[in-house]
C-alpha cells in the first residue's frame, strides 16, 4: 500500500486547466461547435491546394490523436507514449483487413478501432494490475511502441515494411479526394469532443477528475480508480485507432514514419503540453497551431526538431498549465478572481522547497 | 552455438554500460535522463573532431572523457536546477520531459549541422581465437574496457569513502544528510560520472559499429529498458540485465532475424518488469 500510495500521488504536474462543468449541455456543446464551424471553413480556403489539403487532413488526424491522448494522460494521469503506436495498430490492422482479408473498408475501420481500443485498454489493465506508476506506465507502453515498429519492419511482407503499404481498397472513391476526407476527419473530431465532453460531465467525468487530482484521496471515497483508469484508455485508445485507420484510408499509403514514435507521440505530447493537459479544446488549438507552425517551420528541416525540443522545455518549465489556459487564466483573473479560486490557483506549480 | 554466446555477451556488456550512467542517476536523484544518448553522441563528435584536428586516438579518447564529465556537471547546473525543486513522482516525470527536450535540441541541431558525421574508432589486426571462435579485435577491446569499467565502479562503490556515501544517499538520503553527506553534492558527482559513462559508451561502441549523429535515440531507449530490468541504482544489475538481454538477442538474431529478434528482447524486458518491478537486482521498496 504505502508504494501506491507514493505512486498515485505524483500526477500533480498533470494540469488542472480543466473548469468546473456545473454549466449546462449547451454551454459544453457551443465552443465544439464554433471550432467544428471555423474548421469546416479551411477547404474553403486552402481548397486550390492538394498539398495544403493533404496537410490539413494530417492536422486534422493529430487532433483527433491529441483528444484520445488526452483523455488518457490528461484526465486520468496515465503517460501512453503509444499514440502512434495504437494508431497505427489500427491503421495496419484495418488496411490489412480490407486488402488482403477482402473485407468492406467501413467493417475493417470498426474491427482495426475495436483492437486498438483492446490493446489499450489492455496495457491499461495490466498497468492498473501490477499497480504501476506514471513512469512504468510509460516505459511499459513506450516497449509496446517499438515492439510494433519491429513487428512493422519485421513482417516485411504483410505490412511492406519500410516501403510502406498501398492501399488498394478505396482507390478512387471519395475517401482519396482529400476535401470529402477531411470533413470526415472533421466529423470523427467533433465527435471525439462530444464524447470527451459527455465523458467529463458524466460520473465518470467526476470519476476522471477525482483520481486525477489525488488518486488516493479518490480510492479512498470509493472511486474505483482502476476501473476509470481502465474505462479511460479503452475510449481513448479507440480513438486513436478510429482516427489512424480512418486517416490510412484517406491518405491511401502509409509507412512505419506515419505512425513513428518521434513523428507521433512527440508531437502530440508537445500539441497537448501548448493547448493545455486535460482541458476539452487544448488538443484542437494545439494541434491547429503546431500543423501551422510545421508549415512554417518546414524549410528549416532537422532544425524543426531543436524548435520540438525548445518548446518541450519551455513548455513544461514555465507554462505546464498550457498558453491558452494561462492566457485564459490572466483573463479572468482580474474581473472576477474569486468567484473559482481552486481552479485559479493549480497544483502543477506547487513546488517544494529544498 | 558458443559464438553466439560470445556475441551476445560482447552485446550485453555494451547493453550493461549503457544502463550503469543511467541506472546510477535515477537510483541516486529520482532523476531520469533521457538525453543520456545524446551526451554520448555528443562526446563521439568531440573525439572526432579532435582526431580530425589530428590528435592521436589515444588522447582524442581522453579529451571525449573529459568533456563526458563537463557536460554532466552542465546538465546539473542547467537543465535539472528546477528538476531537483520537486519530489518523488512529479520529479522523474519533470526530468523524462525537460531531459527530452533536451535530447531533441541537441538531435536536431547535429542532425543540421552534421549530418553525415559518425565516429569510427579502426581497430587494426585480425580475429583472435577464444573458445575456439574468431573475435574481432574491436568487439575485444570494446568488452575489455567495459569489464574494466565495471570493476573500477564496482571497486569505488566498495572499498571508497566517496562511494558508500553515494551508495547510502541510493539507499536512504535522509538517513545520510543525519550523518553530515551532502546529497547535492553526490548527484552533481554522479552526473559527472554518468557523463563519463556515456563517453565511454561512444567510444567502445565505436570500435564495432559507427555512432552517428542519430545514434542518441537509440542508446536512450536502450539504457532505459536495460536500467529498468537490472533495477534501479544497481550498476551489477545493469550488468546483468545488459548480458542476459544481450544473450537473448544474440540467439533471437541467429534464428529469426534483426527485426523479430528486437520484438523478441523488449518482450523480454516487459515480462521482466511485469513480473518483478524492482528490477532483477533491484530492492522492493
Amino acid at each position: 500500500m504505502s508504494s501506491r500510495l507514493t505512486r498515485a500521488t505524483g500526477t500533480s504536474l498533470i494540469g488542472v486547466a480543466e473548469r468546473r462543468s456545473s454549466r449546462s449541455l449547451l454551454a459544453m456543446l457551443a465552443p465544439i461547435a464554433l471550432v467544428a464551424a471555423a474548421l469546416a471553413l479551411v477547404p474553403l480556403w486552402l481548397g486550390g491546394s492538394r498539398v495544403m489539403m493533404g496537410v490539413a487532413l494530417l492536422g486534422l488526424a493529430f487532433a483527433g490523436y491529441a483528444i484520445g491522448f488526452n483523455l488518457i494522460f490528461g484526465s486520468t494521469g496515465q503517460l501512453f507514449l503509444c499514440v502512434g503506436a495504437l494508431a497505427g495498430v489500427a491503421g495496419y490492422g484495418g488496411a490489412i483487413l480490407a486488402d488482403r482479408g477482402g473485407l468492406p473498408i467501413l467493417v475493417s475501420i470498426l474491427l482495426a478501432t475495436l483492437a486498438a481500443g483492446l490493446v489499450g485498454g489492455l496495457l491499461s489493465w495490466i498497468a492498473v494490475r501490477r499497480s504501476l506508476g506514471v513512469i512504468f506506465t510509460g516505459i511499459i507502453t513506450l516497449i509496446f511502441s517499438l515492439t510494433f515498429e519491429n513487428l512493422l519492419f519485421g513482417l516485411g511482407q504483410l505490412t511492406g515494411g519500410e516501403a510502406g503499404f498501398q492501399i488498394s481498397s478505396g482507390a478512387g472513391t471519395f475517401l482519396r479526394e482529400l476535401t470529402p476526407g477531411y470533413y470526415l476527419m472533421l466529423a470523427l473530431v467533433v465527435l471525439f469532443l462530444v464524447v470527451h465532453g459527455l465523458l467529463r460531465r458524466s460520473h465518470i467525468g467526476w470519476g476522471f477528475r477525482a483520481l486525477r487530482d489525488d488518486g488516493v484521496a479518490a480510492e479512498l471515497t470509493g472511486v474505483n480508480v482502476a476501473r476509470y483508469r481502465v474505462y479511460a484508455a479503452l475510449i481513448g485508445a479507440a480513438m486513436l485507432g478510429l482516427a489512424g485507420a480512418t486517416y490510412a484510408f484517406t491518405r491511401g499509403r502509409i509507412s512505419p514514419t506515419t505512425f513513428g514514435f518521434t513523428q507521433v507521440d512527440v508531437v502530440v505530447l508537445v500539441m497537448l503540453a501548448f493547448g493545455g493537459i486535460g482541458s476539452l479544446l487544448g488538443p484542437i488549438l494545439g494541434a491547429v497551431t503546431f500543423t501551422a507552425i510545421n508549415e512554417v517551420l518546414i524549410g528549416f528541416g532537422e532544425l524543426r526538431l531543436l524548435a520540438y525540443g525548445a518548446l518541450i522545455i519551455i513548455l513544461f518549465l514555465w507554462i505546464p498549465r498550457g498558453v491558452i489556459p494561462t492566457l485564459g487564466g490572466l483573463w479572468r483573473r482580474r474581473p472576477s478572481s474569486s468567484v473559482d479560486p481552486p481552479d485559479d490557483t493549480p497544483a502543477p506549480a506547487r513546488r517544494e522547497p529544498g | 552455438m558458443t559464438a553466439i554466446i560470445l556475441d551476445g555477451i560482447v552485446l550485453g556488456l555494451q547493453f550493461g554500460l549503457l544502463a550503469a550512467g543511467l541506472t546510477l542517476v535515477y537510483g541516486l536523484g529520482g532523476v531520469l535522463n533521457l538525453a543520456f544518448g545524446e551526451m554520448a553522441v555528443i562526446t563521439a563528435m568531440v573525439v572526432l573532431f579532435a582526431m580530425e584536428a589530428g590528435v592521436p586516438a589515444a588522447p582524442a579518447v581522453g579529451l571525449g572523457l573529459v568533456a563526458g564529465g563537463l557536460l554532466g556537471l552542465v546538465f546539473d547546473l542547467t537543465i535539472l536546477r528546477p528538476v531537483y525543486r520537486r519530489k518523488h513522482e512529479a520529479r522523474v516525470l519533470l526530468s523524462l520531459l525537460l531531459t527530452l527536450g533536451v535530447a531533441f535540441m541537441v538531435e536536431g541541431l547535429l542532425n543540421w549541422r552534421y549530418p553525415l558525421k559518425a565516429l569510427s574508432l579502426q581497430i587494426g589486426g585480425g580475429a583472435i581465437e577464444i573458445l575456439g571462435v574468431p573475435m574481432r579485435r574491436g568487439s575485444l577491446l570494446a568488452s575489455a574496457i567495459t569489464l574494466v569499467a565495471l570493476g573500477g565502479l564496482f571497486l569505488f562503490f566498495r572499498s571508497t569513502a566517496l562511494g558508500r556515501a553515494i551508495r547510502s544517499v541510493i539507499e536512504d538520503e535522509e538517513g545520510a544528510q543525519l550523518v553530515g553527506i551532502d546529497p547535492h553534492l553526490m548527484l552533481r558527482l554522479i552526473l559527472i560520472l554518468s557523463g563519463v559513462l556515456a563517453a565511454l559508451v561512444a567510444v567502445t561502441r565505436s570500435m564495432v559499429t559507427p555512432v552517428n549523429v542519430k545514434a542518441g535515440f537509440g542508446i536512450t531507449v536502450f539504457a532505459l529498458i536495460v536500467t529498468v530490468v537490472g533495477g534501479l541504482g544497481t550498476v551489477s544489475g545493469a550488468f546483468l540485465a545488459g548480458v542476459i538481454l544481450g544473450v537473448v538477442s544474440s540467439i533471437a538474431a541467429s534464428y529469426i532475424g534483426t527485426f523479430l529478434s528486437l520484438v523478441i528482447l523488449l518482450m523480454a524486458a516487459a515480462l521482466t518488469i511485469l513480473i518483478r518491478p524492482s528490477g532483477l537486482l533491484g530492492v522492493r521498496e
